[in-house]
């Protein structure tokens, strides 16, 4: 059997479908959250649970709608799962109406029935599931209530075969029922309406006689048909709302009260500025540093300890050197950030699940629409403090074609947490105590250089485009620390993955070509290695920005596309050879990186940060834009900016340096 | 001065110029972009659909309106559009 999961964004769908399943999918408190669509199978029985992308209705303008209107109508699905907010049942009933109107059959779930609750809306349950003849199930999924009673529901197949209910005034019914055999297919019903509404989707089904037919209706309404639809729906909504649900008078809820204080004209920026600057200081910053000092020290003892257990063992020199020099310092020199990276994530999942990320889209549109950008190309940008790849996913919410691809193309500019060891590693040694300040620094370079880019290509490219900007404005929510848990494990355990399996096997690459030269001897000076010939072949792009001819420095940059950590990884064993360090103090004293000063460590930092992302985040752009051209076109220009970004810092900091 | 001040009950002007806390009730759509027009629709702004403008952005844009309980942000290039008819 399969199900489809079906509703508004933001109701609390992926809450429910996690609960279901048993899988933990991205849960957030914006619009949006689920992009495609996953399947999982329901606890304790064998059906198939399919996740469709949250949506309004199913009309023919967004992708999401399409997708699931795609997969309602074309794939088999034996019953639909709607799940429904009852906090807001008038807007949420709106796609009901249309679901109802599909050939299959339906059970709704009313969900965050605590809130609804708490804010004293009362339903009539029986009046409700007469009205839409539907079995209704009141559950709270965040509080796990009623849950269970909903598998049985589905599993005894103890719901009503709901039967059409007849929504629309006798004018537009006479007409359905006209036009009904004339589109003969399964969802007959529905499909009449949507000719009626002139749906562009459905234009293979317009003959003269049904065209007369629709002119007709139109004439009769003085209005075209798709407006007259959505106004019977509303109508009939508004009917049931008035029998069935009785709500309290319009209070001043806390999320007005905390609206205050948050959208105040003049508090708003000021308090955004403060919460990111905190979100970066703290993972980036002295407390960051800190634990990456902590798990240094911890790394270290392990790598003596190693060292001492494979002298013992007699181990050959070479073996030895692979695992200590090669596998330890580089993923070693990764696993240090872990900490720092922990505390990122939890303070962007607060971010996601308290409903702020809406409200900072709401306030900075008025900005970000200045350059041709929209408010929501802000949600892409803060995930993208954790992870470009969900970051460049999550720009599909975004309405305009124009604004959606800028904002792919831009996303990868935000320091992802991979980035941040390379941050962290060089804002640590060369600048001390405002190493945070220096952090912080580049995420502001990174924010003003969006938005500049942006401005460009609005005024080259796209000229005078207009758009505009719909997004509801949740409620705050009180953060489930499940959820946080949950969600910060998972992002952590995907690293350590990372660090075993991908940095790892970089490390022993790093480690084969800096341990043998040319003619495959072992044991050659680094100089001489083959890391150092390949590094030679690019060290003159990284010249204008090192002041240096540099392979060390420029072989570790190119591995960024492998993963970004991986730029530390492997300057840490190419320092660090013959001796165990993968502290940023122990890299910098040695002969081979002892070059960096503290404007070519920025501009090192600059190019690592805006220059083309890694693998992982570069097919997440092929994917989201469309075509391989469109992605090599958004990689040159990523790359391209960040070695003139780099230049210019590297060049202008020497200046300053001179002069001062 | 009346177009800096409240609009009087009764009075048929634009959402948009609508102030803070004002009620009113949508007469007409003239949104021409067929796209926004059906979202706009879907999201509940149906003729007669009363509105009440809750929020202003700190930079005077977008503008958050509730209607059928829940809170919706719009531009105010697109409120433009909208006819109404104010409350209160």
């Amino acid at each position: 059997m399969r199900i489809a999961l079906v509703g508004n964004q933001n109701s609390g769908k992926t809450t429910l479908f996690n609960l279901l399943t048993g899988t933990n999918q991205k849960v957030g408190n914006w619009p949006g959250v689920t992009i495609e669509r996953k399947i999982g199978i329901i606890r304790g029985t064998d059906y198939e649970l399919v996740d469709l992308p949250g949506i309004y209705s199913l009309s023919p303008y967004s992708l999401e709608e399409n997708i699931s209107r795609r997969f309602l109508f074309e794939e088999h699905v034996d019953l639909i799962l709607n799940i429904i907010d009852a906090t807001s049942i008038e807007r949420s009933l709106y796609l009901t109406t249309q679901l109802l109107e599909l050939n299959i059959p339906m059970v709704i779930a009313l969900n965050m029935m605590d809130i609804a609750d708490k804010r004293g809306i009362k339903f009539d349950m029986d009046t409700l599931e007469q009205r839409l003849d539907t079995t209704i199930l009141p559950i709270s999924a965040l509080k796990k209530t009623n849950v269970f009673n909903l598998i049985q529901t589905i599993k005894n197949k103890d719901y009503r075969q709901n039967h059409y209910q007849h929504i629309y005034d006798h004018v537009l019914e006479s007409a359905i029922t006209q036009l009904e055999p004339r589109v003969d297919t399964k969802h007959s019903r529905f499909l009449s309406i949507k000719v009626i509404e002139r749906d562009p989707l459905f234009v293979d089904y317009m003959t003269t006689e049904i065209e007369d037919l629709i002119s007709e209706l139109e004439k009769k309404y003085q209005r075209d048909m798709e407006q007259v639809i959505a106004d019977e729906r509303y109508r009939y909504i508004e009917l049931i709302r008035d029998e069935a649900v009785f709500a309290k008078k319009d209070l001043m809820t806390t999320t007005d009260k905390l609206d205050n204080i948050f959208l105040n004209r003049y508090l708003a920026i000021p308090i955004f500025i403060v919460i990111m600057f905190g979100v970066y200081y703290l993972a980036a910053g002295p407390i960051g540093g800190w634990t990456v000092e902590l798990v240094d020290g911890l790394v270290g003892q392990f790598s003596d300890v190693m060292r001492t257990f494979l002298e013992n063992v007699n181990a050959s020199p070479w073996a030895m050197s692979l695992v200590v020099d090669g596998m330890i310092a580089g993923v070693g020199a990764i696993f240090n950030f872990l900490p720092q990276l922990i505390i990122l994530f939890v303070l962007i999942s607060l971010l996601e699940t308290t409903g702020y990320m809406a409200r900072i889209a709401f306030f900075l549109d008025r900005i970000f629409v200045k350059v041709g950008l929209s408010g929501k190309s802000l949600i892409p940008f803060i995930v993208g403090s954790g992870c470009s790849v969900p970051a460049i996913m999550s720009a599909r919410t975004i309405n305009d074609e124009t604004e959606k691809k800028m904002t792919i193309m831009l996303t990868p500019f935000i320091p992802c947490s991979a980035k941040l060891p390379i941050i962290t590693l060089f804002a640590g040694y060369f600048f001390g105590d405002r190493s945070g300040l220096v952090s912080a620094s580049l995420y502001f370079l990174a924010i003003f250089i969006i938005l500049l880019s942006a401005y460009v290509m609005k005024n080259i490219l796209f000229k005078g485009k207009t758009s505009s900007f719909i997004l509801e404005l949740p409620e705050y929510k009180l953060p489930s620390f499940r959820y946080i848990w949950f969600d910060v494990t998972g992002k952590a355990l995907a690293f350590i993955e990372r660090a075993g399996s991908i940095i790892l096997l970089a490390s022993m690459v790093v480690w084969f070509f800096i341990s043998f030269n040319f003619r495959m001897q072992y044991g050659v000076d680094v100089n001489e290695s083959i890391l150092a010939g390949l590094g030679r072949l690019i060290s003159w792009i990284f010249y204008p920005m090192l002041g240096e001819m540099s392979w060390a420095a420029s072989i570790s940059a190119i591995q960024g596309l492998v993963a970004k950590e991986q730029v530390v990884g492997s300057m840490a064993i190419i320092a660090g050879f013959g001796s165990d360090v993968s502290e940023g103090r122990l890299i910098f004293n040695s002969g081979i990186f002892g070059f960096f000063t503290a404007s070519s460590a920025y501009a090192f930092m600059v190019f690592n940060l805006f220059s083309a992302p890694c693998f992982g985040a570069i097919g997440a752009m092929r994917q989201e834009l469309g075509t391989t051209k469109r992605m090599w076109k958004a990689v040159l220009f990523q790359t391209g900016l960040a070695w003139i970004l780099a230049v210019l810092v590297f060049q202008i900091g020497r200046l300053l340096e001179v002069i001062l | 001065m009346k177009w800096f001040g409240k609009k009087n009950v009764g009075e048929k002007i634009v959402l948009s110029q609508l102030k803070k806390g004002q009620r009113a009730k949508v007469v007409q759509l003239n949104t021409e972009d067929r796209a926004l027009r059906r979202r706009l629709l879907d999201m509940g702004i149906t003729v007669g659909v009363q509105v009440i403008i809750k929020k202003i952005a700190p930079l005077g844009d977008p503008i958050d309106i509730a209607l059928r309980g829940y809170e919706l942000c719009l531009r105010k290039a697109d409120m433009d559009l909208i006819d109404v008819e104010v409350m209160s």
